[in-house]
């Protein structure tokens, strides 16, 4: 079985980097434009076990979507990474506060992410073990 | 009942900081250079040299909001944001890009920037959304940080800028 990401970010080029780099890793990749499309996705019982999700979006934001994942508990078992520019240390403690389990600081390298998931379980490889 | 006006406030408006009290070229040119790495790709350079920037420009920027109010501007040449997003996407780049792959890209880098700009900066701050065309005008002279670079032989031009204009002088 697939492990699957939803990639959240409403800059396409960004949402093409994030992709590239976790099907790189292995995961089937799905992407929305913002919080409200990432809820939309959900909603279809498309349930992934990770979510990269940026904060400033328009529509509905990163820590808005992480509020709205973390209220609904058939999603429970997601985990989500903030991948986002937004790098004051009172920001990150709130996403962490609402629920996030990862924070990455735009700029970042394939490795950073890579070494999120190890962190996390979340390798492909180790997921399937 | 009557308030007395102790001027508590316009000494407080007296004393906003400047943006090259908070932030110097060398530190704007390092976060430019890393966004640059990350995003454009590791072998990529800005050489810290200015070069006259063509008539046809496009700005990408974002507001930051916060005890320092202004903008971070990007501003180069239409082709060179084209041969940006290029770079940037890589292999996921369209045989043909139209303008919304070239401000969607150039907006991000400018939403890089511009992120770790605030970071940089007193906060807490707000960061606005990346915006793509033709920058706002620096409304105060010295509230103005530019840094002039080259990227693979072409201008860009970087600037953290005040919104604000200058207080009088008293």
């Amino acid at each position: 079985m697939n492990v699957r990401a939803l990639v959240i970010d409403d800059s396409r080029a960004m949402r093409r980097i994030v992709s590239s780099i976790l099907e790189g890793l292995g995961y089937e990749v799905q992407q929305a434009g913002h919080g409200r499309e990432g809820l939309d996705v959900l909603e279809t019982g498309w349930v992934p076990e990770l979510v990269c999700v940026d904060w400033n979006m328009p529509v509905m934001d990163g820590l808005q979507f992480v509020s709205a994942v973390r209220t609904n508990p058939a999603w429970r078992s997601i985990t989500i990474m903030m991948v986002t520019s937004e790098s004051e240390h009172t920001q990150i403690v709130r996403a962490l506060a609402a629920g996030a389990h990862e924070y990455v600081i735009k700029p970042f390298t394939a490795d950073a992410i890579r070494d999120k998931l190890a962190l996390l379980g979340l390798l492909p490889q180790e997921v399937a073990l | 009942m009557s308030t007395t006006d102790t001027g508590e406030r316009r000494r407080g408006s007296d004393s906003r900081p400047l943006i090259t009290e908070l932030i110097d070229e060398a530190t704007v040119q390092s976060i430019a250079e890393d966004a640059w790495i990350a995003l454009v790709g590791e072998e990529e350079l800005l050489v810290p040299l200015p070069g006259r920037l063509p008539d046809d420009v496009v700005s990408s920027w974002v507001d930051v909001v916060g005890p320092w109010t202004g903008t971070v501007v990007l501003t180069t040449g239409r082709q060179t944001a084209a041969d940006l997003t290029r770079a940037l996407l890589g292999d996921a780049s369209p045989e043909v890009l139209d303008s919304e792959d070239v401000a969607d890209a150039f907006g991000e880098i400018a939403n890089v920037v511009g992120g770790n700009g605030k970071a940089a900066l007193p906060g807490p701050s707000a960061l606005s959304l990346p915006e793509v065309g033709s920058a706002p005008a620096p409304r105060n002279p010295a509230d103005l940080c530019r840094v002039d670079v080259l990227w693979r032989g072409e201008p860009l031009s970087i600037s953290v800028q005040g919104a604000l204009p200058a207080l009088p002088v008293h």
